[in-house]
C-alpha cells in the first residue's frame, strides 16, 4: 500500500509512465499473438508433413508443367517405399485472390485415399468427416463457420457453387480452420472451369487433374530420403518432404517473428526510458525525504528496495493494463475477423504472462539507477535539501 | 579512557567543508565534547560556529576529517557505513526544526519507520509506535498524514519517533525553531519531563535562550570549537587549521 502510495504521490506523471509501459505491453501483446497464431499455424503443417511426401506442380516451371495428372498416381505407387498416393485439389476460396493479411481462406478436395493413412487427425464439432462417394458435401473449419453462416446440414455457395455441410471441425489453431473441404470431383469441376485458362482447357480432361500429390511411405521410411530420391527421378515437380517444409516455413517466419518482436521490444524500451526519467525525477524531488530515512538509520538496501519496488509497481500496473487492453483489441478484432474468416490473433497463456513479467523486470531494471543514487546520497547534504 | 557515564565524547574534531573550487569552510578546528548519560544539554553559539556540523558528527550522520568520536564507549568514527546505519537506528534519535516526517505516511507510520529500520518486525514496529504515540499524548492520531497535524502536534510526532527505539542519545536540531512561543514551551516542557522521567539524554543545538534555559547545561561554540560549557578542559582554539 505504502509502495502505491509512494507511486501515485504525483498523479498525473505515475499515470502518463504507466501508461507508456502500457501502450508498449500492448504492441507486444498484440503482434505478438499474431506471431503465435502462425508459429501454431507453422507447427500444425510441420506436424502434417513429418510423416510424407508432398508433389505438386513446379512454380519454377511456371504454368509450362501444368497441372498434375491423376495417371501419376500408379506410376508413383510403383516407386519403392511409397505405400500409397494421394490426389488433391486445392485452391483458394475467393476466385480472384487479392492481397490479404494472413493466409488466404483454401478449398481443398481429396480423393480420401490417404484417409486411412493419414496421422494428422481432425475431430469433428458437428457432423460427420467427408466419406467415398459424397457429392455437393462440404466440411466447414472453424474458423470459416460465421463467414459461411455453416451449420450441419445448411447450404453454403462455394465458388458460386451450392454444398451442403455435412461437418463441422473443432479448432486446430492451423491450416484446416481457415479451409473447406469439399469432394474431389466436385473440386476438379471448380477448378478445371475457374482455374484452369480456355487454352488449357481444350487439351486436358478435366477428370485427369490435380494440384498435388501426397505420397504416404512404408513403415519405417525416412520421408526426407524418399523425398530427394523422388526429386532426382522427376525434377519438373516440386517434391517437399518434412525437412524442406520446416526450411520453407521457418525462415519466412522467423523473419516475420523477428520484425513482429522488434518492433514491440523497441516500444518497450522507450516506455522504460520513461520509468528511468520518472523514477529519477522522484528521486530527485524525494531527496529531503531520503535524508530523513537515513537519519532513521535506512541501509543502503532498504532504500533501493523501496525505489526499485516502486518502479517494479510501475511495471507491474502497466504491463498488466497492457495485456488487458490488448486482450480486449485481439476479442475484438477476433469476432470482427471471424465474420470474414480471417482470425489473426492468439493469445496464448505464454504470450499473456510473458509480457506481464517482461513489463515487470523491465520495471525493476529501469529503477536500478535511480535507486542506486537515491542510495548514495549524503544523509546531511540530503536533509538540507529544500 | 571513558567513564561508564559518558554517553558521547568527541575529542579535536575537525571538519571541513568545500563549497566552491578554492573555497573551504572550516566547520569544525579542533573541538572537544562530552555527554554524560541522562543529561540535557543545549549547543549555542553564532550562525556559523559548527553547532550542526558537530551534530551530524556526533549523530553519525557525517564523520569528522580528524578526532575521534566514542559512543558508549566504543569508537565509531572509523566505522563503515552499515555500521553507521545501524548505530543511527538503534542509539541515536534525530528531532529537527522542520520535523522532518514523511509526508505520505501517517503519524503512526512515520514512527514505526524508525522501529522497522531498528530490526523489528512491521507488527512489532506497529505496536511500539501506537506507544509512543500514545506517550506523547497524541494516541487518538495515528492515522493522520503529516499536514493534517498542527506544528506542535508535527513535533510530538517526531519526538515519538525519535525515542521509539529508547536510544542512547537523542539530538535536537533547532527543535522548536518552527514553533510559536506557546507550544515551543510545551514542548520543552514535554522532552524536560521525558529527561527527568526516562533518564534519556538530549542535546539540542538552539538559538534560542528559553529553549537553553530549559536544559541543565550550556555549551557554547564559536569558530568551529566548543568555548565554554564543556568540563574538564580548556577550549583548544591552538589547533584550528586554516
Amino acid at each position: 500500500m505504502r509502495i502505491i502510495r509512494n507511486v501515485f504521490r504525483r498523479k498525473l506523471r505515475a499515470s502518463l509512465t504507466i501508461f507508456g509501459i502500457t501502450i508498449g505491453v500492448f504492441a507486444l501483446v498484440v503482434m505478438g499473438a499474431m506471431a503465435e497464431k502462425i508459429t501454431l499455424l507453422v507447427d500444425g503443417g510441420t506436424r502434417y508433413f513429418s510423416d510424407k511426401v508432398t508433389v505438386s506442380a513446379s512454380s519454377m516451371h511456371g504454368f509450362g508443367a501444368g497441372p498434375l495428372s491423376v495417371n501419376k498416381l500408379q506410376e508413383l505407387e510403383t516407386i519403392d517405399d511409397v505405400a500409397l498416393a494421394s490426389a488433391d485439389i486445392t485452391m483458394t476460396l475467393e476466385k480472384e485472390q487479392g492481397a490479404s493479411f494472413g493466409m488466404p481462406s483454401l478449398v481443398i478436395g481429396s480423393d480420401l485415399r490417404g484417409i486411412e493413412r493419414e496421422s494428422f487427425s481432425v475431430s469433428f464439432r458437428d457432423g460427420r468427416d467427408l466419406e467415398a462417394g459424397d457429392a455437393g458435401k462440404a466440411v466447414v473449419g472453424s474458423d470459416l463457420v460465421r463467414r459461411m453462416d455453416a451449420q450441419v446440414g445448411n447450404t453454403i455457395t462455394v465458388r458460386d457453387r451450392e454444398f451442403e455441410v455435412v461437418g463441422i471441425m473443432e479448432k486446430t489453431f492451423t491450416m484446416p480452420d481457415n479451409s473447406i473441404f469439399i469432394p474431389f470431383l466436385d473440386a476438379q469441376e471448380i477448378f478445371y472451369h475457374d482455374n484452369l485458362p480456355e487454352i488449357v482447357r481444350t487439351h486436358i480432361d478435366m477428370r485427369e487433374i490435380t494440384t498435388g500429390i501426397t505420397l504416404y511411405p512404408e513403415e519405417g521410411v525416412d520421408p526426407d530420403e524418399l523425398a530427394e530420391r523422388i526429386k532426382e527421378m522427376m525434377p519438373e515437380y516440386d517434391i517437399v518432404g518434412p525437412a524442406r517444409f520446416e526450411e520453407q516455413v521457418t525462415s519466412a517466419t522467423r523473419i516475420f517473428t523477428t520484425i513482429v518482436f522488434g518492433v514491440a521490444i523497441i516500444s518497450l524500451l522507450v516506455g522504460g526510458l520513461s520509468v528511468i526519467n520518472t523514477m529519477t525525477m522522484s528521486v530527485f524531488e524525494r531527496t529531503r525525504e531520503i535524508g530523513i530515512r537515513k537519519s532513521l538509520g535506512a541501509s543502503h538496501g532498504r532504500i533501493i528496495r523501496q525505489f526499485l519496488s516502486e518502479s517494479a509497481v510501475i511495471g507491474l500496473i502497466g504491463g498488466i493494463s497492457g495485456l488487458l487492453l490488448g486482450w480486449l483489441f485481439i476479442v475484438v478484432a477476433n469476432s470482427l475477423g471471424d465474420a470474414s474468416g480471417t482470425v489473426v490473433f492468439l493469445l496464448t497463456p505464454r504470450l499473456a504472462v510473458g509480457s506481464v513479467a517482461f513489463a515487470f523486470f523491465l520495471g525493476i531494471l529501469s529503477g536500478l539507477y535511480p535507486s542506486w543514487r537515491a542510495a548514495r546520497m549524503n544523509p546531511v547534504e540530503a536533509l538540507r535539501y529544500e | 579512557m571513558n567513564s561508564p557515564d559518558v554517553v558521547m565524547r568527541g575529542a579535536g574534531l575537525h571538519k571541513r567543508y568545500r563549497l566552491g573550487k578554492d573555497n573551504f569552510v572550516n566547520a569544525l578546528r579542533g573541538a572537544n565534547v562530552e555527554i554524560t548519560a541522562g543529561e540535557m544539554v543545549a549547543i549555542m553559539g553564532p550562525s556559523g560556529s559548527g553547532k550542526s556540523t558537530i551534530m551530524h558528527i556526533m549523530g553519525c550522520l557525517d564523520r569528522p576529517d580528524q578526532g575521534e568520536i566514542w559512543l558508549d564507549g566504543k569508537r565509531v568514527d572509523r566505522l563503515g557505513g552499515g555500521e553507521l546505519n545501524r548505530i543511527r537506528s538503534r542509539e541515536i534519535g534525530f528531532i529537527f526544526q522542520g520535523f522532518n516526517l514523511i509526508p505520505t505516511l501517517s503519524a503512526l507510520e512515520n514512527i514505526s519507520l524508525a522501529a522497522e529500520y531498528a530490526g523489528a518486525s512491521r507488527r512489532e514496529a506497529m505496536r511500539k509506535a501506537a506507544q509512543a504515540l500514545a506517550d506523547v499524548g497524541l494516541a487518538g492520531w495515528a492515522g493522520h498524514r503529516p499536514s493534517e497535524l498542527s506544528g506542535g502536534q508535527q513535533q510530538r510526532v517526531a519526538i515519538a519517533r525519535a525515542l521509539v527505539n529508547a536510544p542512547s542519545m537523542v539530538l535536537g536540531d533547532e527543535p522548536t525553531g518552527d514553533l510559536d512561543t506557546g507550544t515551543s514551551r510545551e514542548i520543552m516542557s514535554m522532552m524536560r519531563h521525558i529527561n527527568q522521567d526516562t533518564g534519556t539524554t538530549f542535546v539540542l543545538v538552539t538559538h534560542n535562550p528559553e529553549v537553553a534555559a530549559v536544559c541543565a547545561r550550556i555549551i557554547y561554540m564559536r569558530d568551529g570549537l566548543v568555548v565554554e560549557g564543556d568540563p574538564g578542559q580548556a577550549p583548544g582554539g591552538s589547533s584550528a587549521q586554516g
